[in-house]
């Protein structure tokens, strides 16, 4: 019985990781579809939410069968708790992915701000967090996530300077305020999903060590 | 909450002729606690907790070193009554052994042999004992109706009755649910939990579920040594050892 709930465990650990990198698709590919202003691309992404919610379900009733009929306990009952974590994180930044991808269309004849942002650069590093708490847990390797809080205060800094530089934009040209304002959302949005990359390296931790830690 | 110990092993070893069933354990057991062994068969858990009331005293080829203190007093030394240290620490078993007797003559048996005659304190004791046991209302009608007549779980309940009749501090359990159904396990639970609040409770279960339950804290055995001894939640959600996680996570044993 053991092995079969091994093998159902790392099962289902993988399509979780699998899931994961969906919805880092979802956000990566929606930043690009709004910088890009690509209507038919951002339509498409919009559309893959259906796809993360049937995700989410199908993994969780497995996470739970598993816990119904095996009782887990130790490093295991652990995965499983990171699991369920990282399928409500992957879910959050999926469907952030999708309202980026849902802006796209309000920015159609809106004026060009003054000067480009660093959205860019700020999905990167975001991404790349999710990237990294993923490959950690896939390969418990803890050293992947171990500088995230000064990652997470990179991405906090971007979002505050990019909340600033459109306050200015704003009030320099009236005629940005609707483009700026996406982009604000944008950013947050970006923003959180840093933090759900954070909170997900957190259960990383846990499941791993067994530790609880808290990441600033 | 402080705990304050009542039984206490450094250095025990036992062997069974050649075999040395229990390595070099040493450990405390907390006072009004529900303590919980487990490991994989034959790790020398019932055999420990045999040494606790002197139970393998009756096993010829078995021997003994190291020291058990019973609130500091070497249960060992030759002054040691091994009577009065099985009144003190009581033993309820793997399947439920009441004598072939009355409701009434199972639980009245200890104290009658300890001198007590008064037919209304034994009637009293014996009231007390089975409520204690949370037995006493499916059977107060049926007192002088033979013991093996109850089912399996009032059986196991009356043994513990039989057990507290004479006063124990300390109840010793060896796998006390294990030829129970679902219902009396979950009621001899229950018991456990409630007889904490005035005894010692050490059980030997299979059950890691039941160990989890039931206990506050756990001890891991492997080929007769404690590989760990702790808190209950910290041996089942971060173990410190590998074996301990290995085992509890079913990966041998």
């Amino acid at each position: 019985m053991s092995e079969k709930f091994h093998s159902e465990l790392d099962l289902l650990k993988q399509d979780t990781l699998q899931m994961v990198r969906f919805a880092r698709d979802m956000l990566r590919d929606s930043m690009n579809a709004l910088i890009a202003e690509d209507y038919s691309n951002a339509l498409q992404i919009a559309s893959r939410k259906k796809e993360i919610r049937e995700l989410t379900i199908s993994l969780e009733d497995r996470a739970y069968q598993l816990i119904a009929l095996y009782q887990p306990m130790a490093k295991d009952m652990r995965v499983i708790v990171c699991i369920l974590k990282m399928i409500a994180a992957a879910e959050r930044i999926g469907r952030y992915g999708k309202d980026i991808a849902n802006m796209t269309k309000h920015l159609r004849d809106q004026p060009e701000c003054a000067e480009p942002l660093p959205l860019p650069h700020m999905a990167a590093l975001v991404t790349a967090m999710i990237d990294d708490v993923t490959t950690s847990f896939e390969k418990e390797n803890l050293a992947l996530i171990k500088d995230f809080s000064s990652r997470d205060n990179d991405v906090d800094a971007l979002w505050h300077s990019i909340f600033r530089q459109s306050l200015t934009f704003m009030m320099e040209n009236p005629k940005t305020i609707t483009r700026s304002t996406y982009y604000i959302m944008a950013a947050r949005y970006l923003e959180r999903s840093g933090d759900h990359a954070c909170k997900m390296a957190e259960y990383v931790h846990y499941a791993i060590t067994g530790e609880r830690i808290e990441i600033k | 909450m402080s705990e304050t110990t009542i039984i206490t092993t450094e250095n025990l070893n036992l062997w069974y002729g050649e075999n040395n069933a229990v390595v070099d354990v040493s450990m405390q057991i907390p006072d009004r606690r529900v303590t919980a062994l487990i490991g994989p068969s034959g790790c020398g858990k019932s055999t420990l907790i045999r040494c606790f009331n002197r139970m393998n005293d009756l096993v010829s080829s078995c021997r003994i070193s190291g020291r058990i203190e019973f609130h500091g007093n070497n249960i060992y030394a030759k002054d040691a009554d091994p009577v009065e240290i099985r009144r003190k620490i009581g033993m309820v078993f793997q399947k439920p052994n009441p004598f072939p007797k009355s409701v009434y003559e199972n639980v009245a048996y200890g104290p009658r042999i300890h001198g007590i005659k008064d037919k209304k304190r034994l009637d009293e004791i014996v009231e007390r004992s089975l409520r204690s046991a949370a037995l006493w209302d499916e059977v107060r009608g049926r007192m002088d109706e033979s013991a093996l007549g109850l089912s399996g779980g009032q059986q196991q309940r009356l043994c513990i009755a039989r057990t507290l009749a004479v006063e124990p501090e300390v109840i010793l359990m060896d796998e006390p649910c294990s030829a129970l159904d679902p219902i009396a396990t979950a009621k001899i639970e229950k018991l456990i939990d409630s007889l904490k609040q005035q005894y010692t409770v050490i059980i030997v279960t299979h059950n890691m579920q039941q160990a989890a339950r039931v206990s506050d804290k756990t001890g891991f055995m492997y080929l007769g040594k404690l590989i760990e001894f702790g808190p209950t939640s910290q041996i089942f959600e971060h173990p410190q050892e590998d074996l301990t996680e290995n085992y509890i996570t079913g990966r041998f044993g």
